[in-house]
Order: structure tokens, then C-alpha cells, then sequence
């Protein structure tokens, strides 16, 4: 959260996380290009280079995809998930720098326009690689919270989600390109194997989603029971479902209920704290007030509020959900 | 794709991204305050970091832009 604008909101954490991507490329590539060169002494160093940017984006990519899968099944992952858009700005770079020397290796210096070049010949191959080079570009350039509020949490999602579909076409690019050309099957298995266990991930998170999407038992005026108050930590939360999550938080001697849906990126605020009288997102640390579900002045995002009350130690929760910032009395413990 | 279609394609793109940089720089410099307040006071290195996004999607920022003018 932040009033005005910086580039980048460095912190240690950030700066840790960078410079742990940064270290780890160049040891990758170096010993990519190092054991090439064993293995192949008549190979040029920018054929070594070339595949060693190709291999490393493609490994970046299974990363952040596995990200948000592994943070659903174990919180101990979230500190992966704080930065990953620096992991996504870097991948686009390492791509758009294996791009740029193809292009130049194998379509410049001819008669032809080096782009006319690489989108007409081959297999097609290379504009399966431009197309998912351009979907890595906009979420490369979309990355700052500027285009989340301009784009609207909503649009920049689904722009966001595109990284589906850009793996989809990389997937494309590599079993059209390199495969097609490879005589040993170590790609083509890692390539299938990277695919299997991203796809595994993504069942078994969407399973362990699914048992908290199950919609509580109404009673007969349509409330939902949240529980007895005694299992809801101080400071936390509870999280039970009518359509929509809802984070039912105990703080103060009081309950409040706000949506589980963090305004900034969606993250899960029944996870979170109430830290310094807020309820405090743990993805990035966005926080509302749980009396009314508004971030704090001069902050303007809003939250939908939800109607409690606490009959003989047990919350109820009224499921119709309030316009986003609409104050609500809280339930005395 | 032929390489008639192709050139019509990429020179249909270099039209549109110069068009695109001709926008972002005054944008990003001048008025990007007006669609976002925080952007106002916000440093170049910022302005620096949205301008690749500014040239990709400058029709709908000019839109906004318009609809905040008009706001006024």
C-alpha cells in the first residue's frame, strides 16, 4: 500500500529474493554454457547461449506457475508468492534475450527482414514463441500496482491468467522447435514431466480449495453458523462459506465479518491478522478496518461487510453481503 | 502467413507503437496524475517503469484521460 507511487517498494526481503533469481541465472546459464561446451567442443557460444536462455525461461515458468498451487497447499511457500512478479519480469527479460539472439543467429544478415524471417519459415515454430513472448510482455509491462488500479483488479487478473496461455504456446514452440530437431529424448521427457507435475499441482490445490468452498448450512432465516466464538483465535479469523468466502474475525472482544477477497490481488484475508486495530491481508499486507471493511485514511480500498451476531457462544453471519465499505455493528463476545 | 501479410502486419504494429511513443512520453511526464492521483508525485524511475505498458495500451489511457477531462 502506498500513497504515491515509487518504482519499486525495495525492502530486504526484495532485495534477498532478487538478488537469489539474479545469482541463480547466471550459475545456471554459466554451467548450461560450461557442461555444453564438454559435451559439444565444435558448438558456438551463442547456440550454447541461445538454449541456455531457452532452457532457463522455461524452468522460470514451471516455478511461478507451481507458485500459486504450492501456497494453497502449504503456507510455508507464501514468502515465494510475496515477489513473484520480479520472478515474472525476469522471465520475460531471459525470454525476450533468447528472442533477441535467435533472431540475430538465424535471421539477420540476409536478404530478408529478420522478422519477416523468423514469423514465415520453419515449422511455424518461432511464432508460437512470439506469441507467448507478447502475452509475457504485457504482464511483464503491467506488472506495478499503477496498471492494477487502472486496469481494475478484475481486468488485470484475467490479463494475468494469461500465463496459461503463454506456457501453452511455449509448450507449442519447444515440441514444433527444439524437439522436432533433438535425437536424444531428455527433452522431450523433461518437457512432459514439467507438464505433469504442474498439472498435478493444480488438482491437488484445487481439491484442497474445494473442501473451503463448501457452502455452511443455512438456518431458517437464512444465517449462517460461523461456529462457537471459543474456536476463533484472537486476532484471526474463521473462514465459512455461502457462495463466497467470508472471514469472520475476533478481535477486541468483538466479531466482525468482512469478504475473505483482498481488493489487491485477490489474496485470502481470512488468513490474516488484525494488527494494529486492521485486519491485515498476508499476501501484501493491504488492510481494512473489520467495522466497515475500508482501508485506513488515506487508503480508499473497500471490502464487503457482512451483519453478525453471537447467540449463547456461537457467531451467526447474515451470507447478503453489504456494498464494500458499509459500516456494520459488531458482535459483542 | 505469407510475407506480404506479415509486412502488413509488423507495419501495422511500428505504426501503432510509434503512435504509442509519441503518446507516453507527454503521458507519462504530464498527465498520468490526472487518471491516478498517487501517480502524481510519484519519482521518474516510476514513470520510467510504466512507459513500456503506456506504449502498448495508449488508446485506452487516451480514453481515460478524455473521460477525466471531461469529468472536470
Amino acid at each position: 500500500m502506498s500513497v504515491s507511487y515509487t518504482a519499486v517498494g525495495w525492502n530486504r526481503a526484495k532485495k534477498a529474493y532478487d538478488a537469489t533469481i539474479a545469482s541463480g541465472l547466471v550459475v545456471y546459464v554459466a554451467l548450461f554454457c560450461g557442461v555444453g561446451f564438454a559435451a559439444h567442443p565444435n558448438a558456438t557460444i551463442e547456440t550454447l547461449l541461445i538454449r541456455a536462455l531457452a532452457t532457463a525461461s522455461f524452468l522460470m515458468l514451471h516455478v511461478i506457475l507451481s507458485i500459486g498451487p504450492l501456497c494453497r497447499l502449504s503456507p510455508r511457500f507464501l514468502p515465494l508468492l510475496y515477489n513473484r512478479r520480479h520472478l515474472g519480469v525476469t522471465l520475460f527479460l531471459v525470454a525476450l534475450a533468447h528472442a533477441v539472439f535467435a533472431i540475430v543467429q538465424f535471421h539477420a544478415l540476409g536478404n530478408v527482414n529478420p522478422l519477416v524471417s523468423l514469423l514465415t519459415s520453419g515449422t511455424g515454430f518461432q511464432t508460437f514463441g512470439a506469441a507467448a513472448l507478447c502475452i509475457l510482455f504485457f504482464m511483464a509491462a503491467t506488472s506495478h500496482d499503477f496498471w492494477l488500479a487502472t486496469l481494475s483488479p478484475r481486468a488485470w487478473k484475467t490479463l494475468h491468467m494469461g500465463v496459461y496461455f503463454a506456457y501453452a504456446l511455449i509448450v507449442l514452440h519447444v515440441a514444433l522447435g527444439a524437439l522436432h530437431a533433438e535425437s536424444y529424448p531428455v527433452l522431450g521427457i523433461a518437457t512432459g514431466a514439467g507438464m505433469a507435475s504442474l498439472l498435478t499441482l493444480h488438482v491437488f490445490a484445487a481439491f484442497h480449495e474445494r473442501a473451503g468452498d463448501r457452502d455452511a448450512a443455512r438456518l431458517n432465516d437464512g444465517w449462517i453458523d460461523a461456529g462457537p466464538v471459543s474456536d476463533i483465535q484472537d486476532g484471526r479469523a474463521r473462514v465459512v462459506c455461502a457462495e463466497e468466502r467470508i472471514a469472520v474475525f475476533r478481535y477486541e472482544g468483538k466479531i466482525s465479518a468482512v469478504s475473505d477477497v483482498c481488493r489487491h490481488q485477490n489474496g485470502p484475508l481470512g488468513e490474516g491478522r488484525v494488527i494494529d486495530g486492521c485486519i491485515t491481508c498476508p499476501w501484501h499486507g493491504y488492510q481494512y478496518l473489520p467495522g466497515n471493511g475500508r482501508s485506513p485514511a488515506p487508503f480508499t480500498e473497500k471490502v464487503p461487510t457482512f451483519d453478525v451476531r453471537v447467540v449463547d457462544g456461537r457467531v451467526y453471519v447474515n451470507p447478503e453481503a453489504h456494498e464494500p465499505g458499509t459500516p456494520v455493528q459488531p458482535a459483542h463476545v | 502467413m505469407t510475407p506480404d501479410v506479415v509486412h502488413g502486419a509488423l507495419f501495422a504494429l511500428a505504426t501503432y507503437l510509434v503512435i504509442g511513443s509519441v503518446v507516453a512520453v507527454p503521458f507519462v511526464i504530464f498527465d498520468i496524475g490526472r487518471i491516478d492521483p498517487a501517480a502524481k508525485a510519484a519519482p521518474w524511475t516510476f514513470r520510467a517503469l510504466v512507459l513500456p505498458g503506456v506504449v502498448a495500451m495508449w488508446p485506452l489511457l487516451v480514453r481515460r484521460l478524455t473521460q477525466s477531462r471531461k469529468a472536470r
